[in-house]
């Protein structure tokens, strides 16, 4: 398998260098590997505590990726049981949930920055806003959708709520909260960046801004794939969580391909 | 037949179900009428079984007596006073296994143990050595989906044994098994039931099955369910398995089959 992985990319790199070298594209417009490389190194070989290092920037995007996503994550849990256990909860929080919904919330950035400034709290808001919904919605499903012969089981020993909550809905919605974390580990970097484009000091939405006023466009393909790869290695982190908690679903792996 | 009670056993019922119906509304709107004034009296220490075709209402008169399901007419008393769902004194065991994917078979036998806040120490040594008895001894740290369906179904048999609650709700519990290992599991059933003397209420399709085990059977028919028959099981105990093969017990079963009637095709 990954003999195919590492042959299918040396080909997407062979057609690349090709396009470059046998048409006249200009380089601002598609640099060629070596000049997007030779960016790469330089970007992450500087002391991380200079301005024009990838790792200054990299750093203040993965801490805001971090803490929106666990924020977001965290009330989206606890809403969605609360909703799913309590009608009350449920009929108060349905209006604001389905308004939001349908907005397209990475729209609140500017409102975000005027709020809470040019720090990193408005780019931990806007990670934390779009990690809520889908583990709201997966959350409510997956604590929804216990088997009916399950609940009966504890209704049978007269099971508290908070025992059936526990012994039952809560490790039985796990496969769906884990659908629910991935897009939302993805949704809280994609916050972070557009946060960053609208207006913040550090991260590398920041640099690749400054990258494209000076039309360095090796520079920016270099930070697009450092970007991609920090999204993998969350996405891996959270996949060998899933396996830990959930090895038991027969489904086990539902978010394969996201 | 019915208030015979079993020998040596106080004539007053542990439960009493009188009068019960029950009727399902459907999701398509239609009215089915799943129990017709069905009344039975549960001695205490007495072992019943029910036998009645697929669909007249047995798993449902047994969530009714399990506190799961709600009855429309009729009453279910529990030592005189009306059932309110707070006895914690019942095993149930499901018509499927039931077994929770994300626990081992050991933590599965013992949630109720957890569950009913009993000591879990003297619990897991209970489970361990009822997990001997029903032959899972060495599966206890496998997960449910690496035991075969009648692995599983002798699991979920020790979790409803596990607290040694006084009444045993029992709905075809050896529907899945090998008619060999059934057989061996009915002769188990019948010792452990003779060192307890829970109250056992049993659903089976097996008349061989009801004969055998019961002091006392109870025959249903379908749409709506109703009880047609009652018949006491005069065999002295403890019960052979060679008794299956008597003339006495032949003639029980035919007299069984004949009741159930042309219901459904007796499978043994
Ligand atoms: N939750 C439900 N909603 C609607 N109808 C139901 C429900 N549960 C059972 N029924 C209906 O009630 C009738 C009796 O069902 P029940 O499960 O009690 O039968 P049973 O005697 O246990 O059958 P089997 O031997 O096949 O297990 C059936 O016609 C069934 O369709
Ligand atoms: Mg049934």
């Amino acid at each position: 398998m990954w003999l195919q992985i590492a042959l299918s990319l040396a080909v997407g790199v062979a057609a690349w260098q090709s396009a470059v070298s046998f048409s006249d594209i200009p380089s601002y417009v598609l640099p060629a590997p070596k000049s997007v490389l030779a960016a790469l190194l330089d970007g992450i070989s500087q002391s991380p505590l200079v301005r024009s290092s990838f790792w200054f920037h990299l750093f203040d995007t993965l801490k805001a990726t971090v803490s929106g996503f666990a924020i977001g994550a965290s009330i989206g849990l606890v809403l969605a049981a609360f909703m799913a256990e309590f009608r009350v909860v449920e009929n108060a929080a349905l209006p604001y949930v389905v308004g939001l919904q349908s907005l397209p919330k990475v729209a609140i950035a500017p409102l975000l920055v005027i709020w809470l400034g040019y720090g990193s709290e408005s780019k931990v808001a806007m990670a934390a806003v779009l990690t809520l919904f889908p583990v709201l919605i997966n959350g409510l499903q997956g604590f929804r959708s216990s088997a009916r012969d399950r609940l009966e089981m504890m209704a049978a020993l007269k099971a508290s709520r908070w025992q059936t909550f526990r012994h039952i809905k809560l490790p039985g919605a796990l496969p769906m909260i884990f659908a629910g974390l991935h897009i939302g580990i993805v949704y809280a970097m994609l916050g972070t960046i557009v946060s960053e484009f609208t207006g913040a000091q550090r991260g590398m939405g920041v640099i690749m801004m400054q990258l494209q006023t000076v039309s360095d466009t090796a520079g920016v393909f270099a930070a697009l794939v450092l970007l991609g790869f920090t999204g993998y290695v969350l996405i891996s982190t959270m996949r060998l969580l899933q396996r830990r908690l959930v090895f038991w679903a027969e489904n086990g792996d539902q978010t394969r391909g996201i | 037949m019915r208030d015979t009670p079993a020998p040596g056993m106080a004539a007053e019922p542990l439960v009493r179900v009188s009068a019960l119906s029950k009727r399902y509304a459907t999701q398509a709107g239609e009215d089915i009428h799943a129990l017709e004034d069905v009344s039975i009296d549960l001695v205490d220490g007495e072992f019943v079984a029910v036998l009645g075709p697929s669909g007249c209402g047995k798993t449902t008169l047994l969530k009714i007596l399990a506190g799961i399901e709600l009855h429309d007419h009729g009453e279910v008393l529990f030592k005189g006073k009306p059932f309110n769902g707070a006895q914690t004194g019942t095993g149930v065991v499901f018509q499927t296994p039931v077994l929770l994917p994300w626990l081992t078979v050991l933590q599965n036998v013992v949630l109720p143990i957890r569950v009913l806040g009993l000591s879990l120490p003297q619990g897991t040594a209970r489970a361990r050595e009822l997990l001997e008895l029903v032959g899972l001894k060495g599966f206890e740290n496998k997960y449910p989906v690496e035991l075969s369906g009648g692995m599983q179904q002798r699991a979920a048999i020790v979790r409803g044994l596990i607290h040694d609650p006084r009444i045993l709700l029992m709905d075809e519990p050896f529907g899945a098994l090998d008619a060999l290992t059934r057989e061996r599991m009915n002769v188990e059933l019948q010792r452990i039931w003779l060192v307890n003397k829970k109250t056992v209420f049993f659903i089976t399709h097996s008349v061989s099955e009801a004969a055998f085990l019961a002091d006392r059977v109870i025959v249903m028919s379908p749409r709506p369910g109703t009880i047609v028959d009652e018949v006491k099981v005069p065999f002295a105990r403890p019960r052979d398995i060679d008794l299956t093969s008597s003339a006495d017990f032949g003639r029980l079963t035919t007299h069984l089959r004949h009741k159930l009637g042309s219901h459904e095709s007796a499978h043994d």
